[in-house]
């Protein structure tokens, strides 16, 4: 569905993607690790059109969308939950959600059913319901992020890109946020998750890979990862 | 007292033409922080487009009332066209290239073009600009109002609710708020950013050719008209904030009230000194406006 093949992509003259490759199947979940400053968000945003790539390609499902606008690349199907959540402080979480389904409302993009979408994203975060008519800028962090995912989904998106959905959030809002993850998935959404937790990130995922400057280290599937002597060391150790 | 009353109706008459002009920086302000610095010579344009348009009408035989309601859609066609020509040629090239002040220098250089392209078409003289309603004053108690400047102030408050309405209740209105509030995060949502902020220029130059047919009929047309109307309008919308709508309303009330009572009480030739020394006293104990949010930058 999503397969990136030798990106190199980085700000003004500081190179940070040295050619990186990523294939995310249809209707799989891929976690993304590594540590601080791998790369890993540098990622996400030259596949959003947030940064301009130098070289390489970006397929989705089949469509080469490298060096697209982001609103282009959003248009076809791709949708970014980005870092910091980047909620639209000034909007009540209704229009938030609205928002999200921008291309499907002004006939950019399949509409299928807005209203049932809302519904559905109410009963996944049954927080937000509550508090649709607040202002975006008055929630916790943790139901900003349930919006920037709850507003990412409502693209009906072909590809979910999901950035450190539990920075900053307390350890039961970190579960609650991964079990949100695996619905999802069980809902055959197609995923690319960049975390922190590592651990937990590849308890969720089908297949994983791990980012060191840059570079691919290694990848693979999630459970073969899991048992990596080399990817516990490094990565999965530290309680999570 | 009644002297008193008097001058602060006429003062709300023009302080709601600076305010109209003031939301005008707003727009292109919220979405590009970028504003046009020939904003008051939008004004201008407008203004002559208006009267080339009414003389036009009437010589049609229309009334000076039919002639004027169909001007409007014109000048406000114009106002938009002229809004986005701005942004293409001066906004836009600056942005690109990241330049922090480019974007200053550009529309004051346009500005001045159009100016200066303005007297050669319309001449350096100021014009009369027929007034679609009769021009003796009402008298309200004692008080005079004309009822132009009673226009003025409904027209004013109907464009701003118009905006706000637009703002809050179509989708592309929530996509200017979100284009506002953060750019990045708003083309993620497949909006064509770029397009929103054409778009804000070509309604902020609109508010300004609309305040300028609000205004001409009380005052005069020409050439010049544009650049203290454009200074003025820029001090209310510091004064308000630049984020605030309700803050230019008061902003250019308070600037309009204070004009006309200075002008009355002190001298006429001291008319523009308490606005601007307003601007002073604001800028420095609340440089974000009296209504405006403090931005926090996050670093």
């Amino acid at each position: 569905m999503l397969k990136i093949d030798n990106l190199v992509a980085g700000y003004g003259k500081v190179k940070v993607l040295h050619g990186i490759s990523i294939h995310v199947p249809k209707g799989k979940t891929v976690a993304l690790i590594g540590s601080n400053g791998a790369g890993k968000t540098t990622t996400l945003r030259a596949l959003s059109g947030m940064l301009k790539p130098e070289s390489g390609s970006i397929l989705l499902g089949g469509k080469n969308i490298t060096g697209l606008t982001s609103h282009d690349i959003t248009r076809l199907g791709l949708a970014h939950s980005p870092e910091g959540r980047r909620v639209f402080s000034t909007l009540p979480v209704m229009d938030n959600l609205l928002l999200g389904a921008f291309p499907r409302l002004t006939g950019m993009r399949a509409k299928g059913d807005v209203d049932g979408d809302i519904n559905r994203m109410f009963e996944l975060f049954p927080r937000l319901k509550e508090r649709k008519a607040q202002l975006a800028g008055t929630l916790s962090g943790g139901e900003q992020q349930m919006l920037a995912m709850a507003r990412a989904l409502m693209l009906n998106p072909d590809v979910l890109l999901l950035d450190e959905p539990s920075m900053g959030l307390s350890p039961r809002l970190v579960e609650e946020i991964f079990h949100t993850i695996e619905r999802l998935k069980k809902a055959n959404i197609t995923m690319l998750l960049v975390e922190q937790f590592a651990a937990a990130a590849l308890d969720v995922s089908d297949f994983g890979y791990v980012m060191e400057n840059g570079h691919i280290r290694t990848s693979g599937e999630a459970s073969a990862l899991q048992n990596d002597p080399a990817v516990k060391a490094a990565y999965l150790g530290g309680g999570h | 007292m009644q002297i008193l009353m008097q001058l602060i109706v006429s003062g709300i008459s023009v302080g709601m033409i600076y305010g109209v002009i003031a939301f005008g920086y707003q727009l292109s302000f919220a979405t590009s922080k970028t504003l046009n610095f020939g904003q008051g010579e939008a004004l201008m344009l407008g203004a002559l487009v208006g009267l080339t348009t009414v003389n036009f009408l009437i010589g049609n035989a229309l009334g000076n009332f039919w002639a004027y309601v169909l001007m409007l859609p014109v000048v406000l066609a114009f106002g938009a066209l002229q809004g986005s020509v701005v942004e293409w040629l001066g906004v836009r090239p600056a942005m690109r290239a990241k330049s922090e002040a480019g974007w200053i220098m550009a529309t004051i250089a346009l500005g001045i073009i159009f100016k200066n392209l303005a007297e050669n078409i319309w001449g350096r003289d100021a014009l009369k600009f027929p007034s679609p309603l009769p021009e003796a004053s009402l008298s309200f108690g004692g008080i005079r109002i004309q009822p132009m400047e009673i226009v003025v102030v409904i027209g004013a408050i109907v464009l701003m609710v118009a905006v706000e309405l637009f703002n809050r209740y179509s989708i592309y209105g929530k996509a200017v708020v979100a284009t506002s509030n953060d750019r990045d995060a708003a083309g993620l949502m497949g909006i064509n950013t770029n397009r929103i902020i054409t778009f804000s220029y070509a309604l902020s130059s609109m508010s300004a050719a609309f305040a300028g047919v609000l205004v001409a009929p009380v005052t005069l047309t020409g050439a010049s008209m544009g650049a203290v109307l454009g200074l003025k309008a820029f001090a209310v919308a510091i004064i308000g904030g630049l984020s605030s709508g309700l803050g230019v309303v008061i902003g250019g009330l308070i600037l309009g009230i204070t004009e006309t009572l200075t002008g009355y009480y002190i001298s006429t030739g001291y008319k523009d000194v308490p606005g601007l020394l307003l601007l002073l006293i604001v800028l420095s104990l609340k440089p974000s406006g009296l209504f405006g949010k403090a931005a926090i930058k996050k670093v």
